[in-house]
């Protein structure tokens, strides 16, 4: 597919740089020159109120690493918020795209309902969230106490708390899935579905054993992509809950950023930033793998 | 295997019964999807006395949206967003687009080095960087400027958006840009003359993408400005704490945001899915 091979070697060789500087340019001073400090800070004692930046090694590695706070809350946080949101707005997200990928009476209009969801900021998506699950004058406890059921307190405690911060991840993720999904379903071939249909295979065997393996990639591509984002998710947290009750519910994210704009120590939220950074870097390359593996076979 | 039923008993109701099932089940979902956004519309438009009852009577009024457009602060947060999501839309197109070119119409060591450090720094976390960019602003005098926000939003998409333009650039074949390179045009009239046009549709998509992202963008806007720029996301995060009992000031807020999104993702819709298609 590729137009190398062609003359004009040195030529070629100028396009080629000239069409990456602006970009590589732009990467450079505002990721490559930023991580690199960070992760100079993060051997160094660099409080934001006193930086007086004298080499400690790793110290603060040493403190991240042992603070249970980071090891059995924020770390299994990270991964159970991450597991559920991925795994929850796939499955809607394939079930809807499935849905939208047959004509029917007013197919446009539901699915510009269904992507609703994408134009919301994350920021109003928490902002609604939190007055719906308000536990005095919200909605669902309305609803809940209409039906005869008791309220709950749902942002006052850990596990509601952390369930309202994943439905709102997934509510919020699930059209990326159906858009990317559904771009996938409506550009496969149309064969080997009419051959099915012509035999009399059952749906679920057709969608088994055609559709999904045949949308291998896309899937590959849209977990291991919201994976790391999941990962990274810091907005809807931040917004919805603070972290808390307590600090229950803190993410990754805003472990580091805790760390160094709240209790002002740059240094150790730069190690944060960057245990995480070298965590993320690992799953996803095994997620990579394992997805695909598991796509394969 | 139990789902194997499931198909068939649907399959087995009189035709009319499905469609009417089939009505349902997408009604509920709709409905579903749409009432977080529904609620807050609702909310927007009760005066402060009904606020708190949202389910309950019936008066109505436009007058939070009367109180927020008076609020210079709300006013110039979104101007800002407007204005920062416009130019990181038109400058980080600029750049991607002939990057995913390169990445697309190139192989050898270069293109390979550089599909190998965006794939790395597509894995690093905001947070790694965001956190110290803060130092780098400062002291590059960038803090809480136009220019400090602008150029990070520009360098963020760079490696999710040049690797999604490499996969729209494999997809249109090279063979024009050959012929027109046989019949004398330059290697940059080829690309912005012949590749360029064939893949409007996808830089539509990603434009509109583009957009909404920096519009809804929060992180590197809370880290990034303090007083002198603030943006729309950061304005109402503030709302919650400090304005905390007045939600129908701030769900008219919320609702003024998402009116932009909402347009350009209604008109750019059909340009996402023709383009997303990877």
């Amino acid at each position: 597919m590729a137009g190398g091979g062609r003359p004009l070697f040195g030529e070629q060789t100028r396009f080629m740089l000239l069409l990456i500087t602006p970009a590589a340019l732009l990467l450079t001073l505002f990721q490559v020159v930023p991580i690199a400090i960070g992760a100079n800070a993060s051997f160094r004692d660099w409080a934001l109120y006193n930086p007086k930046k004298t080499w400690v090694g790793l110290a603060h590695y040493q403190a991240v690493l042992s603070d249970p706070e980071f090891l059995w809350v924020v770390l299994p946080n990270t991964f159970i918020f991450m597991i559920l949101s991925v795994a929850g707005a796939l499955v809607l997200g394939l079930a809807l795209a499935l849905l939208l990928n047959r004509p029917f009476a007013g197919q446009k209009l539901v699915q510009t309902v269904l992507l609703v969801p994408l134009m919301v900021a994350p920021v109003i998506a928490a902002i609604m969230m939190r007055w719906m699950f308000n536990d005095q004058f919200g909605i669902v406890n309305a609803v809940l106490e209409g039906l005869g059921l008791d309220g709950q307190p749902w942002l006052v405690e850990r596990w509601t708390a952390f369930g309202v911060i994943v439905m709102t991840d997934i509510w919020l993720w699930t059209p990326w899935y159906t858009l990317l999904l559904l771009a996938g379903l409506q550009s496969l071939p149309r064969e080997p579905f009419e051959a099915a249909a012509i035999d009399g295979t059952s749906p679920w065997r057709v969608f088994t054993h055609l559709t999904l393996p045949m949308l291998r990639s896309v899937i590959v591509v849209c977990v291991v992509i919201r994976a790391i984002d999941a990962f990274r998710t810091f907005d809807i947290v931040w917004t919805l809950t603070g972290g808390g009750p307590g600090r229950s519910t803190e993410l990754f994210s805003l472990y580091a950023y805790v760390l160094a704009f709240l209790t002002l120590d740059f240094g150790r939220g730069s190690a944060a930033a960057i245990i995480g950074g070298l965590i993320i870097l690992v799953v996803g390359a095994v997620l990579y793998r394992v997805v695909d593996r598991i796509a394969r076979a | 295997m139990a789902m194997v039923k499931e198909p068939l008993l649907f399959a087995r109701l009189p035709l009319n019964a499905r469609r009417v099932l089939f009505g349902l089940v997408l009604f509920a979902i709709c409905f579903l999807f749409a009432f977080p956004v529904l609620w807050l519309i609702l909310t927007s438009l009760r005066p402060e006395s009904g606020v708190y009852y949202v389910h309950r009577g019936t008066e109505f009024t436009l007058g939070n949206f009367i109180d927020v457009f008076q609020d210079d602060r709300v006013i110039e947060a979104f101007a800002n967003s407007a204005l920062i999501a416009t130019l990181a839309t038109f400058f980080s197109l600029l750049v991607t687009v002939s990057s995913g070119y390169m990445l697309s119409r190139f192989q050898g060591p270069a293109s390979r080095t550089w599909f190998g450090t965006i794939y790395v720094f597509r894995c690093v976390p905001y947070i790694s960087w965001v956190l110290p960019l803060y130092f780098v602003a400062q002291s590059w005098g960038l803090y809480d400027t136009y220019l400090g926000l602008l150029l990070p939003h520009i360098a963020v998409h760079i490696c999710f958006f040049s690797w999604l333009m490499k996969g729209f650039f494999d997809g249109i074949d090279p063979s024009m840009e050959h012929a027109a390179l046989i019949d004398g045009c330059t290697r940059w009239g080829a690309f912005l003359r012949v590749a360029l046009p064939s893949a409007i549709p996808a830089i539509a998509a990603l434009g509109v993408l583009c957009w909404l992202f920096t519009w809804n963008e929060f992180l590197f806007a809370l880290i990034l400005t303090g007083n002198k720029v603030p943006m729309i996301t950061v304005v109402m995060a503030q709302f919650v704490t400090e304005m905390g009992l007045r939600w129908n000031l701030m769900a008219a807020t919320a609702v003024l945001a998402l009116v932009p999104a909402f347009l350009l993702a209604l008109f750019g819709q059909k340009y996402v899915i023709r383009g997303l298609r990877i």
